[in-house]
């Protein structure tokens, strides 16, 4: 007990001495109070805690629409790019350097001379790596909380949920720099292979994402994309079988690969407002601002494009690539001379 | 309970690329000692001190530490260790240097406290011990290095190079800093380049090149042996005197006589014959053999066997 406490201790140390730390602690507040300044007047919103008032018909005080759309603004905007994108790039650039740094000749002699198996001492300075995003995501949370309490009188303790879920999407990236930096003991092979790793499976996801409402989702509302001139045209036919069959297949390619992107957007499956959540599911944030509720057969397609994945889908296999890749990793670590 | 903190019957290590870094060493330290183990750069110390911490894995090691077989890993929560080129987390302070040893060895926080102060007190270190690692000197880092060390309370401290990029001043307060060690009970293993330090300090040394012990003992045994007495004088030695010393195998060099002789008894017939010959006898000295040429006595002489060994094979 007394060694993970001082493995974390010395984790928290290393983040706070770290400047990048600081910049997206700081980028992380500010783009938390920014959202806790949008409010409502009667006749639209403001931003800066009153300071630039917006006339938007649709969003005004009291309406449910501001409500949905301030909710949104946290799970479709917030969430997805601030603290599934950016903060994750800083995350990785930060923490890519810990175990190279770690493995140094002079400096890994001292921690493999003490009473502590090689195993444990791998995981709890991998553990040490994710306390960066989870110390982060934490508080932005809490003020994102204090937030939505505020504006929507709704305390929802759901919205922690991104703690764990963002903790992991950056797990999932952090644990190929974390084998990449443990087998050659480089900072910028660890950061550059992580990095370049995830862009390959964001250009997976994103190619799953878009050949999938190719091949059902535009299908279910009608329409179909004209290959030739690129543009959607009705149609009331199924999707051909040929792009069903890309999509299987593509999706048996992405199935092994570990799911950032899809992580972070199945938080709106977690963080549950109970009496919206007709109008979350399926409403994006350009249907608020259109006003109303969108079609329903278009809400329908919606809503079975964002639960096309099941947890499994998501967590699972992530998890099982997230364990392989840490398994040789530890395996690296612990059989190496040093 | 063995006698031998560290009792090494067997150790071998070769790497993957082949290189052969020790090759059998066998080795004994008994408690409560200071132990030497002297050697060229690239002879294996390091690689036989990380291999009794499990800092890397012998091919092959049959031997005891504490009364426990080498590698298990429980044992070292009773052992200290100043990595040579010990590079420390460049954000904590001296102080927390030791905390994290500290935490890594299991010491409870209370034992921390209070065995930190005294350390950074007896390493000269209380006043700088809440400045930045990063501020600090090479000698400041070692200093710290040592007092990590001993954070634990260890019964066996392996120090690899500790005086390595040290000042003057510093390596004489590590040196009693060592010798203290011996005082408190503890058995040090001192790992270095530098002879006469490691001379001044130690009780036993052993003398490892190419991965294999050539030389280990009481380093008084060892400078002992082959000492040797110098008797200066003064005036015309007479002939017969001159061919008896010749026939005793005695040295004449100018008004110096060098004789081998393992104690002053062994030089008495010397002294009467002299004074019979009415030679005026200015000095008598005991000139024992240094580490350092017992050293490379002992290399040159490993050296030349391998030479010969690999001429007789072709």
């Amino acid at each position: 007990m007394i060694q993970a406490y001082t493995i974390l201790l010395d984790s928290l140390r290393m983040l706070r001495a770290s400047k990048l730390f600081w910049i997206s602690m700081w980028i992380s507040l500010l783009v938390a109070i920014v959202y806790a300044s949008v409010g409502f007047t009667p006749t639209g919103m403001s931003v800066g805690f009153g300071l630039w008032d917006f006339d938007v018909p649709v969003i005004r005080e009291g309406s449910a629409e501001s409500e949905v759309f301030y909710l949104l603004l946290f799970t479709d905007v917030i969430v997805r790019f601030w603290l599934g994108w950016f903060s994750l790039v800083l995350a990785i650039i930060s923490t890519c350097s810990i175990f190279p740094h770690f493995l140094q000749a002079g400096s890994i002699e001292l921690a493999l001379s003490k009473p502590l198996s090689r195993l444990r001492l791998f995981l709890m300075k991998y553990l040490g790596g994710l306390l960066f995003v989870a110390v982060q995501t934490g508080l932005f949370c809490l003020v994102a909380f204090v937030a939505i309490g505020f504006r929507v009188s709704e305390w929802n303790v759901s919205i922690f949920w991104a703690v764990p879920v963002i903790t992991f999407a950056f797990s999932l990236i952090y644990c190929v720099g974390v084998l990449i930096g443990v087998a050659t003991r480089s900072t910028v092979f660890a950061l550059l292979g992580a990095l370049l790793f995830w862009a390959v499976t964001l250009f997976a996801q994103w190619t799953e994402d878009f050949v999938y409402k190719m091949a059902y989702v535009l299908p279910e509302v009608g329409l179909s994309v004209d290959m030739q001139t690129g543009e959607l045209q009705e149609t009331p036919e199924d999707a051909s079988s040929g792009i069903k069959k890309t999509y299987q297949r593509i999706q048996s390619v992405t199935k092994v690969l570990p799911k950032t992107r899809e992580c972070t957007i199945s938080l709106k499956r977690l963080i549950r407002f109970q009496e919206r959540d007709s109008m979350l599911a399926g409403v994006d944030l350009g249907s608020v601002f259109a006003g109303g509720e969108a079609d329903p057969v278009v809400k329908e397609a919606m809503q079975k494009y964002e639960l096309r994945h099941s947890w499994f889908t998501i967590i699972g296999t992530s998890l099982i690539f997230e364990i392989l890749v840490l398994a040789l990793a530890a395996r690296i670590m612990i059989r190496r001379d040093y | 309970m063995s006698d031998f903190a560290v009792d090494i019957e067997t150790l071998r290590k070769r790497y993957s690329n082949g290189v052969e870094a020790l090759a059998g060493v066998s080795l004994q330290v008994p408690y409560g000692s200071i132990f030497g183990l002297i050697g060229p750069n690239g002879a294996g110390k390091s690689t036989l001190v990380k291999s009794l911490l499990s800092i890397l894995r012998p091919t092959e090691c049959r031997g005891t530490m504490l009364g426990e077989q080498i590698g298990n890993k429980s044992v070292l929560a009773k052992v200290g260790y100043l990595p040579e080129h010990a590079s420390f987390p460049d954000y904590l302070t001296g102080r927390q240097v030791i905390e994290y040893a500290a935490g890594l060895a299991n010491v409870s926080r209370a034992a921390c406290r209070s065995r930190c102060d005294m350390l950074l007190e007896k390493v000269g270190m209380t006043e700088a011990a809440g400045r930045n690692i990063r501020t600090y000197s090479k000698g400041m880092k070692q200093r710290i290095g040592l007092a990590q060390a001993l954070i634990n309370d260890p019964v066996v401290v392996f120090l690899d190079e500790p005086t390595d990029g040290v000042d003057p001043e510093g390596r004489i307060d590590f040196k009693n800093m060592i010798s203290s060690m011996r005082g408190d009970g503890r058995t040090v293993f001192v790992n270095s380049h530098l002879l006469a330090e490691v001379e001044q300090v130690a009780d036993r040394v052993a003398i490892l090149t190419k991965g294999r012990i050539i030389k280990q003992g009481l380093v008084e045994d060892l400078t002992r042996r082959d000492a040797r007495y110098e008797v200066k004088f003064h005036g015309q030695m007479p002939v017969s005197l001159l061919e008896w010393c010749h026939q005793q195998q005695m040295k004449i060099e100018g008004d110096r006589i060098t004789c081998r002789a393992d104690g002053p008894l062994q030089i008495q017939p010397l002294i009467d014959r002299l004074r019979a010959a009415l030679v005026v006898i200015r000095e008598i000295k005991e000139e024992k053999f240094s580490l350092e040429e017992l050293f490379l006595q002992a290399v040159t002489q490993s050296r030349e066997e391998s030479a010969a060994a690999k001429g007789g094979t072709r």
